[in-house]
Parts: C-alpha cells; sequence; structure tokens
C-alpha cells in the first residue's frame, strides 16, 4: 500500500489556493474500520485523510451525485473536485468519461496505488477474527496484513483477506490521474475471471437453483442501484416512481407509462430487474463491487456483471475502463463480430 | 400434457426485412404453425434487451428477433448493433439458467418466406420438448 503523505501536501496546496471545490477521500470510520468517505472543505483538515486496506468504497459515486447537484444551482461553482482514487476506481472515472457524464476538467484526480495489496473483504475479516472487533488494519514490509484487536495484533497473508475482486483486478493502480502516489506495480494475476469458474462448471438447471434462490432473496430496496457508479440514470426502467413528473405531466400520461418490471419484490420480477441491471452494466461495470457490498442480502451480484465483462472481453476482445477516447461496448460493432448463434 | 402443448412465441420482426418475409409467407400461402406473435419493430436494433426480458415475463415460451441480413440494414448498421446486444443478453440467459433454445435471432430478408417459415417451424419444435417457460414467467 502507498503512503499518501504527499497526496495529502498536494491536497492542502489544491485547498489553500483554492483550485478544488473540495475533496472526497477516505477518513477514519466511525467505528475503526471500515474507513468512511470524508469530505474535506479546509485545508486543516486533510490530515483527517487515512489511506489502508479498509478503504473499500467506490467514492466516484459521489461525482454523480456532485453533477446533480451542480445541475440544481443557479450559479453552480465550477471549479474541480479533487477525489482519491485507487485502480477500480479510477476506471469508473474513465467510464464516465466516456459516456460524456462527466467533463475532465469537472474533476482533480488524485489516484493511490494498491500496489500489491487490495482492500479487504468485510466477510472474510469476521470470519479470520471470529467475533473479535478490528480497530485497524496496516500492510507490512511482505505486504501482509496486520489486524489490531483488542486481544493484540493478527498477522494474516493479504490473499486470505483480499475482496474477490482485487484478486482479480486488471490493473490495481490508476489508469488515470493528476497526480499519483505509489507505484504502478501489477499483482500476478493467473486467474482474470476465477470467480465465474464455479459458476460456470454447473449445468442450467444448477444454475437457474442458485441464480433462483439467492435472487429470491432480494427486498428490492435498490441499494445495488444506488451505491453503484455507473447507475447514473435520473430515470430508472425498473421502477416507475422516479419517471420525470413536470407541471403539464397529466394523470392520463402517468397512468399511460409503460411499467416494465413492478416495484414488487416476486422471484421473477426480481430476476428480470438483476438482469436489466446486469446488461444495462455490460461493457461499463468496472467490477468496483459496490453492488454486492451494499447488499444487505448478500446477493452475490458481481458474478452476473463479471460474467458479462467476460464475454465482452472473450466476445468482442472489449475492455473496460482503460480508454476514454473508445465508444461503450454496444455502441459500436465490429463486422467480424461472432454470429454463430444467428440463423 | 405434452401432446396439447402449444408453445407461443413473441417475435420482433423488423419492419423493412422480417416483417415483410412474414408477409410474404402469408400471402404466398405457405404454412407454417401459428404459434407466433409478430410485433413488427422498426429495426432489430431497436429491440432494448428488455423487450425480452419482459416477454418472457409475460409468458413467452420463446422469443425471436428477427432482423435483415449484415449488410441490408436499412438504417444501415442497426443489426450490427442488434447482434453484438443480443449476443450478451443470449449469454446472460444462458447463464442464469434459462433453457439456451428459447431465445434466438434470425436473419430474414423481406424475400425469404420460405426461411422465416422454416425459422419458425425449427423453433416451434425445439420448444414443444421443453415444455412451458416458467423460470422468469410471472406468477399470475
Amino acid at each position: 500500500m502507498a503512503k499518501i503523505e504527499d497526496l495529502k501536501e498536494e491536497a492542502k496546496k489544491l485547498l489553500r489556493e483554492g483550485k478544488v471545490k473540495y475533496i472526497i477521500g477516505y477518513g477514519a470510520g466511525t467505528n475503526g474500520w471500515p474507513a468512511a468517505p470524508l469530505f474535506i472543505k479546509k485545508p486543516e483538515d486533510v490530515d483527517k485523510l487515512v489511506w489502508d486496506p479498509t478503504c473499500v468504497h467506490n467514492l466516484v459515486r459521489f461525482l454523480v451525485d456532485e453533477k446533480r447537484r451542480k445541475s440544481r444551482q443557479k450559479q453552480p461553482d465550477k471549479r474541480p473536485v479533487g477525489i482519491i482514487v485507487k485502480g477500480c476506481d479510477s476506471r469508473a472515472i474513465v467510464v464516465l468519461l466516456q459516456e460524456k457524464f462527466i467533463d475532465r476538467n469537472d474533476v482533480y484526480i488524485l489516484g493511490v496505488s494498491c500496489e500489491k495489496t487490495g482492500v479487504v473483504d468485510d466477510a472474510k475479516m469476521s470470519k479470520k477474527l471470529a467475533g473479535k472487533k478490528a480497530k485497524t488494519v496496516q500492510v507490512d514490509a511482505q505486504d501482509r496484513f496486520v489486524i489490531t484487536t483488542e486481544d493484540g495484533k493478527v498477522e494474516v497473508p493479504a490473499e486470505e483477506l483480499l475482496a474477490a475482486r482485487c484478486l482479480e483486478c486488471k490493473a490495481n493502480f490508476p489508469v488515470i490521474y493528476d497526480v499519483l502516489s505509489g507505484e504502478k506495480t501489477k499483482r500476478p494475476l493467473d486467474k482474470p475471471f476465477g470467480s465465474l469458474e464455479k459458476m460456470e462448471s454447473l449445468s442450467a438447471g444448477e444454475r437457474w437453483s442458485f441464480w433462483r434462490e439467492q435472487l429470491d432473496k432480494c427486498i428490492r430496496c435498490y441499494a445495488c442501484r444506488s451505491a453503484c457508479p455507473m447507475c447514473y440514470c435520473d430515470e430508472c426502467v425498473v421502477d416507475s416512481i422516479n419517471l420525470a413528473v413536470t407541471a403539464d405531466t397529466t394523470a392520463d400520461e402517468k397512468a399511460r407509462r409503460t411499467r416494465w418490471i413492478q416495484r414488487s419484490a416476486e422471484s421473477s420480477e426480481n430476476l428480470v430487474y438483476h438482469l436489466v441491471r446486469a446488461i444495462h452494466l455490460a461493457g461499463r461495470c468496472i467490477d468496483c463491487g459496490e453492488c454486492e457490498r451494499a447488499c444487505p442480502l448478500d446477493i452475490p451480484l458481481r458474478l452476473l456483471n463479471k460474467k458479462l465483462e467476460k464475454e465482452a472481453k472473450e466476445l468482442f476482445g472489449y475492455e473496460v475502463g482503460f480508454d476514454a477516447a473508445l465508444p461503450a461496448l454496444v455502441s459500436c460493432f465490429r463486422d467480424e463480430d461472432p454470429q454463430d448463434f444467428i440463423r | 400434457m405434452a401432446e396439447d402443448y402449444e408453445p407461443r412465441i413473441v417475435a420482433f420482426l423488423c419492419k423493412w426485412c422480417s416483417s415483410a418475409g412474414s408477409d410474404l409467407a402469408g400471402v404466398s400461402r405457405m404454412e407454417y404453425p401459428p404459434n407466433v406473435v409478430p410485433i413488427q419493430v422498426m429495426c432489430s436494433g431497436s429491440v432494448s434487451p428488455l423487450y425480452v426480458f419482459s416477454a418472457f415475463n409475460k409468458g413467452a415460451d420463446g422469443v425471436l428477433v428477427s432482423g435483415c441480413h449484415p449488410g441490408d440494414c436499412h438504417y444501415i448498421k442497426g443489426n450490427y448493433y442488434a447482434r453484438r446486444r443480443l449476443n450478451l443478453v443470449k449469454k446472460l440467459l444462458e447463464y442464469v439458467g434459462l433453457e439456451p433454445q428459447r431465445f434466438r435471432m434470425s436473419w430474414v430478408s423481406a424475400a425469404e418466406g420460405t426461411k422465416y417459415t422454416q425459422v419458425i417451424k425449427d423453433f416451434v419444435k425445439d420448444l414443444k420438448p421443453l415444455g412451458p417457460q416458467t423460470k422468469l414467467r410471472r406468477n399470475p
């Protein structure tokens, strides 16, 4: 894990000179762990920034909120927003730039490299600690996690606690940044789609019972949608209550709107909702794992998105989040795209 | 049960080719199974994945999307987009465990009435042994 002293200096300078509106970073969580998103407006608060393996959040989501807020202001502050990003988060910025949702001048990117480690997985860690509460998680010189609990320190090899997405991360350093802290070291990666292996070895029937069981749990709280930096549509097709209503929308118009799926937590509808979400994220999902982390029912949503990421790679040679100048996956095509499934 | 079961197919047909192809099959009095509910769309590229999921959700046993042959799109490249997007849809449906036979795509031009009847015949033949689609179907 990189040290972020140089980033703090830079952050202080940016705030003092008023080059950025504010900086989004990670601060100490209320409970010790995990780190919590922190918004810094004053240079003297910069020292509250932390960087350790508990910085699990993808802060890019706040850029989406910032854009909304800005569009509602009469005289918006046009200065950029500073943001601290990991490798995966930086790819989310690339996708937002690619889709022209944000402008490069709207954001000042303070990149941190995860170097040889990554972020911890909540579930794996609580299992490891067997009920004890972690106070801090640090990385030692051998890239092992050192967890401080009330009973002392526990040392664990990084691979045991790393989030599944970190084990499959293609670039654990920011691909786009204004300032970078840490080295661009690649971790050896033998299975880029390792988490899918188990699913793909199952038969269709077994896959169906797996997904039905998982998606039956869904309570349609839409936490996955709220946490996702890519789910930024103002109107979401899956729930009809947020469709735009203006002063001249008549009751008739509202009644006539196509309700593709209802908001009921019924198993077939849950499935359709998650399929729609997966398709909408095809070629856009950068695998930050926020949906899965935010899910109160622990539905392995990453497996849906990861599958489409894999298909995009295998069928169309498309890798998401590395080049903002490329067209999006479904808005381009090649003559030689596979069509063996078409009669 | 297997004897009586008639699958219901929802077919999204491109206005410029496949729909005209199905018309040709009709006016030429070619025989094909009456299990299809054709829905004319302006282009196969306009078929949103949501149409497909929604059709299954509302009780379709099979969904067919048919458009112009590559290179023949009225809008120059709509069918290329469709090909890419619906390939992903197909993979995703198979991934969650839907039978791969239930969703298919074909290129049918306005002159290929015979091909259209063949596509439908094959589709119905493949769907019959599978029985009704209950996985994505909304409980009535």
